[in-house]
């Protein structure tokens, strides 16, 4: 739990009544995100003062049930479907745009909270057809788009479900889906009046580097169009071949400069490959496609193309990578589906299986050296997130954020105890090996 | 599909993926018995945690009532093999630069205008001009170039 975007906020939500602190929220201007505050309320109730263990515990549970949830849609029922699992997984982790989730907490991870919403709302519209996935699926839809913007992905997803042919949800229960995305955008727009974020509130990547907010306003206050166009197509980039990342193309950059690291070749290399995978499964099941047949491999990857494009489209006015970590989870889901059907079309020669053989030794390779290169990254935000809690004093200072009452110390003081005392950072690791994975 | 074949195939796709994972599985089970796997391990005092920057450890070392201005041993690998022995305040100029020193200063552990002038000389000397700016805030101190660090380095040789 870091202290900036976390500590304050815990204090902030453990302020006044769950109900009023609900209900403020749907007044802010630039962000609606009520359940957002409603849910570290009720975990911080919940754990009396042990915050690490709850939250830490939260964050846990909910990349176990989201990795449950992906075996799930992947439907393990051979060999093959076994084989790539492990790939999947690794890709799901290793993804940038999976990092952000995974490395913060606020002090839950909505980002988090908001992809097991994804996968929850895929595998209820891919079921077989009850009367209480509709149910469900309305609620979940209410909750992930009131708890982040990204959450009215969900209603994305069963629409995309639908139109592939999935029927868990019946035709009613996707109207309701539909009518509540625009309920959202009426209550947000016109009956709240939130609107949202401002061009000048955010520093944004450009180019080879960062414009600050001032820098943003002024290149772009009169016409934001190009900014808005730039943003799109980066985060399109983004997904597909893991650069840029937040907008700014660094590994180009290093690349010009002879500069570049393993990592960074790993990273873009895996992400092609698999990105080339997903564009072969994809032009070898365009007939069948443009008839309206299609099978559950199908739906899975229909549904990541029109998350990537809702997702995409969400991040014109702000490029992020974790903002992209929905269309990144539907990548890895649909990365395994066409890994699945490329083994299965691959194996049909004795040719054939000698060149596939290599494209997914170095595609299995690629993503699991990612993975191990995620699991040091969050190991190494471990020890900084330590050191913020050992300056925390004077952050507070700075931030003119010094909490004012007994309970706001309280808070303070227990979890700098924890993050210092109670669970002390590993040792740092050492070695020249470590040059295999700097970013 | 080939039984056989997509076997094969399906042994290439999930084995680079597994094996990553069993390795840091392997990692997180050591680190968990206790045994920190490609690392020097934790530091064993308090220079030793301030010249690896690892200012939570330092924390924990002087609420264990260790000393900072005391001379302490500091393996090689930690700062250089040049300084193997050092107070904690002079480690946290390699270590946590200016932030670190700050943290001492105000716990009291710079406790003389000879210990202030000693770190700012020892700063100058390895080009830690955080550190120098915020113990000598008034202009650069006036040292011996070399001086600062020599004490330190003839501390360092072996007896």
């Amino acid at each position: 739990m870091q202290v900036s975007d976390s500590l304050n906020n815990l204090i902030e939500a453990t302020q006044g009544s769950l109900t009023g602190l609900v209900h403020n929220q749907f007044f802010q201007r630039g962000y609606l995100r009520p359940f957002l505050w409603g849910l570290i309320r009720v975990v911080a109730d919940l754990s009396q003062g042990h915050y690490f263990e709850w939250f830490r515990g939260w964050h846990v549970a909910q990349v176990v049930v989201l990795s449950g949830l992906f075996v799930a849609l992947l439907r393990v029922r051979r060999a093959v479907d076994a084989a790539v699992v492990p790939l999947g997984l690794a890709a799901l982790v290793g993804l940038h745009t999976f990092s952000g989730t995974i490395r913060e907490a606020f002090p839950i991870n909505t980002f988090m909270t908001i992809l097991l919403c994804c996968f929850a709302a895929a595998w209820l519209a891919l079921g077989t057809p009850r009367w209480w996935r509709d149910v469900a699926a309305a609620l979940l839809l209410v909750f992930a788009a009131l708890t982040v913007e990204t959450g009215l992905l969900v209603g994305v997803i069963f629409v995309a479900a639908w139109l592939a042919g999935a029927r868990g949800l019946s035709r009613t229960g996707v109207a309701v889906q539909v009518a509540l995305v625009a309920g959202y955008f009426v209550l947000r727009f016109v009956v709240l009046g939130v609107g949202a974020p401002g061009l000048e509130e955010r520093a944004s990547g450009f180019g080879f580097g960062v414009l600050d907010r001032d820098q943003v306003a002024a290149r772009f206050g009169a016409n934001p169009l190009p900014f808005y166009a730039y943003n799109v197509a980066v985060s399109l980039l983004s997904l597909v071949a893991s650069e840029p990342s937040g907008g700014v193309f660094s590994v180009t950059q290093r690349v010009l400069a002879g500069e570049a690291t393993a990592i960074n070749v790993v990273n873009v290399g895996a992400s092609v490959l698999g990105t080339a995978l997903i564009a072969a499964y994809l032009w070898t099941r365009r007939r069948e496609w443009l008839a309206r047949r299609f099978t559950p491999d199908d739906q899975l990857v229909a549904i990541f193309v029109a998350v990537a494009a809702a997702n995409i489209v969400m991040c014109y006015a702000y490029t992020k990578d974790v903002i992209l970590s929905p269309a990144g989870i539907f990548y890895a889901l649909a990365l395994a589906v066409a890994a699945r059907h490329f083994i299965e079309r691959a194996s049909m020669t004795a040719g054939r299986t000698a060149v596939a053989s290599v494209v997914l030794v170095l595609l299995s390779a690629g993503w699991g050296y990612r993975a191990i290169a995620a699991a040091i990254d969050l190991r190494h935000a471990g020890n900084v997130v330590r050191v913020e809690w050992a300056y925390v004093d004077r952050w507070l200072e700075r931030e003119h954020l010094t909490p004012t009452t007994d309970e706001g110390r309280a808070i303070v003081r227990q979890l700098q105890e924890d993050a210092i005392w109670n669970h002390p950072a590993r040792p740092t690791l050492a070695g020249d090996w470590l040059d295999w994975f700097e970013q | 599909m080939s039984e056989p074949r997509a076997n094969v195939l399906g042994v290439m796709a999930a084995a680079p993926a597994v094996l990553a994972t069993v390795a840091v599985l392997v990692f997180a089970a050591q680190e968990l018995s206790g045994r920190t796997p490609l690392s020097y391990g934790r530091p064993i005092n308090v220079a030793e945690a301030a010249g690896a920057g690892e200012v939570s450890e330092v924390l924990r070392f002087l609420r264990a009532g260790w000393d900072p201005t005391q001379v302490w041993p500091v393996r090689p690998e930690i700062i250089s093999s040049t300084v193997t022995r050092a107070t904690g305040l002079e480690a946290a100029i390699w270590g946590g630069r200016q932030p670190l020193v700050e943290l001492l200063d105000r716990r009291g552990f710079i406790r003389d205008a000879e210990t202030r002038h000693h770190l700012a000389c020892l700063a100058k000397d390895i080009g830690a001009d955080d550190v120098v700016a915020y113990l000598s805030p008034a202009g650069a101190p006036s040292c011996d170039p070399g001086a600062g660090f020599a004490v330190v380095k003839a501390r360092s040789q072996p007896q």
